[in-house]
């Protein structure tokens, strides 16, 4: 058989790329919002790309580095960036997406409080900022103004200027807790 | 880096294995990885190896006045673990002003010391508690100096076969004083623009010891040995103060960039040295 030899390219001196082989596809199954998944994908694939691929569109793609807080996941229970970690890491794990801490009929009362404060605008840094809010409050149910910024420290927002997420949080912050104490 | 593969040990000494191969490479939190596959188009990686669910480089412990964090122990953990708040809460007070809380949930300790970047925040408080580097390959462990572990910028002594499982520190005593500054643009997620740590051990008013170290003002953090020099054995005064952060300012060697200027940045290796030991140990500062 005849190999392709490597021919060099005049404009770049470089040699052309060898034919392609696509990446080896490793299987990964793991949970979203309680459902069992799964899924084929190279190594290199995001955890983000991954849930986007399998139709979790809510998790969103800010910057995929880390900085926007747009992907924000809970996995296993603890927030992270979908971006920062690779699909195949998540093999077993549990993941809630913004669609896991409440849905359109049944709306957590942190979305609740998003709605009624006007929290929302464009809408891309909500599901994130909706998780990133879940944690803060599950760790620190009665939050500061100044805690509710640093929880929220790693999700950008465009749009809103932040006052009316903090608004929203705190007043999320106050229905949760009042709840809790009338169950006691 | 595309097309490799990936295995997920659960062991210390099957990650070693894997490791011996060529061109491996770990992930622990992926908050360095992910971002540098995305930005260098071409890694060299083969085999990546991830380090999460290797349980043995988990947990932080004390024993016999030595703290040990397991390498993935991580910044969030910084922030909540009991022994870190009550034997070394300087790495606590550091984790605060690092990136923001979801990244922190992720990013390790080892993962920051290999960043060996100037700007990697955990690194001055541990140079400041004199850390040692845990190391261990198939061929054995060793352990080695934070301080003699970072080479240069971005570099370390680490060689490709070698997997840090711990970063340990003898505790400063329940009544040492410390003092930790992030100078930054802004108040979180944000790159350090001048990082100090001051860890004094205080015996009847005398500096016993001293650990002094400055990030972002050299190629990788640095100890400011003759600042601690100054400090150690004497009842501190304002002018021995001033003294030991002339010293640090001394070996600072910062660059210009669009955080700040060197100029700036030289000063503020003065300024803020004075300030947390003035701080730790109560001497009143008339000029700021
Ligand atoms: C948005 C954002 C903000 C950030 N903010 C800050 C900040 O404020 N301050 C700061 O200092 N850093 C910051 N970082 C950088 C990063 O989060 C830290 O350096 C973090 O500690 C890296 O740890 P990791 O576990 O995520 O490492 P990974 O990304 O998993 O790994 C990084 C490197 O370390 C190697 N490695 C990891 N563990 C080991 C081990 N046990 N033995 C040998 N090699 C190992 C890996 O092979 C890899 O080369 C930020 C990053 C992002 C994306
Ligand atoms: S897309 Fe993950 S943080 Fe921006
Ligand atoms: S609502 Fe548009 S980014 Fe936040």
């Amino acid at each position: 058989m005849k190999m392709a030899t490597a021919s060099k390219s005049k404009r770049t001196g470089k040699s052309s790329a060898p034919a392609y082989v696509p990446p080896k596809k490793l299987p990964i199954s793991f949970t979203v919002n309680g459902q069992e998944v799964s899924a084929e994908a190279p190594a290199h694939t995001t955890l983000l790309y991954l849930l986007r691929d399998l139709g979790f569109t809510e998790v969103k793609n800010g910057c995929e580095a880390g900085d926007c807080g747009a992907c924000t996941i809970l996995l296993d229970g603890l927030a992270m960036n979908a971006c920062c970690a690779l699909g195949v890491q998540a093999e077993g794990r549990e993941i809630t997406t913004v669609k896991g801490i409440g849905t359109v009929d049944n709306l957590h009362p942190i979305q609740q409080k998003f709605i009624e404060h006007g929290a929302i605008q464009c809408g891309f840094c909500t599901p994130g900022m909706i998780v990133a809010a879940k944690e803060l409050l599950d760790l620190t149910p009665n939050p500061s103004r100044h805690e509710i910024k640093a929880g929220i420290a790693g999700n950008l927002c465009r749009c809103t200027g932040y006052v009316k997420i903090i608004d929203a949080i705190e007043a999320a912050a106050e229905e949760l807790s009042s709840k809790k104490g009338k169950r006691k | 880096m595309r097309g490799f593969d990936f295995v997920a040990p659960t062991t210390i000494s099957a990650t070693l294995k894997a490791a011996k191969g060529r061109n491996t490479k770990f992930i622990a939190g992926g908050t360095n990885f992910l971002p540098d596959l995305r930005h260098q188009h071409d890694g060299p990686a083969k085999l990546v190896i991830d380090l999460m669910r290797v349980s043995a480089l988990q947990g932080i412990s004390s024993s016999k006045g030595q703290i040990k964090m397991g390498a993935l122990a991580t910044m969030t953990d910084f922030l909540t673990n009991k022994i870190i708040l009550k034997e070394a809460p300087i790495l606590a007070a550091m984790s605060e002003k690092f990136a923001g809380p979801i990244i922190r949930n992720r990013a390790t300790v080892a993962g920051n010391i290999i960043d060996g970047g100037p700007a990697a925040d955990a690194v001055p408080p541990l140079l400041a508690l004199k850390a040692k580097v845990r190391l261990a390959s198939e061929k054995g462990r060793r352990t080695v100096d934070l301080d003699k572990f970072l080479t240069g910028y971005r570099q370390t002594a680490i060689r490709s076969d070698e997997l840090i499982t711990a970063v340990t520190f003898p505790s400063p005593g329940r009544n040492h004083k410390w003092g930790y500054y992030k100078l930054a643009r802004r108040n979180a997620m944000a790159i350090t623009v001048v990082g100090v740590a001051v860890v004094l051990k205080v015996r009847r008013k005398k500096v016993e010891e001293a650990g002094i170290s400055l990030g972002s003002v050299t190629a990788a953090p640095i100890r400011c040995y003759e600042a601690e020099k100054i400090l150690e054995g004497n009842v501190v005064n304002l002018e021995l103060a001033q003294k030991a952060a002339e010293a640090c300012a001394a070996v600072a060697a910062p660059i210009d960039d669009i955080r700040a200027s060197a100029e700036y940045r030289k000063l503020m290796c003065e300024v803020l040295p004075r300030r947390l030991i003035c701080q730790a140990l109560d001497i009143s500062q008339d000029n700021d």
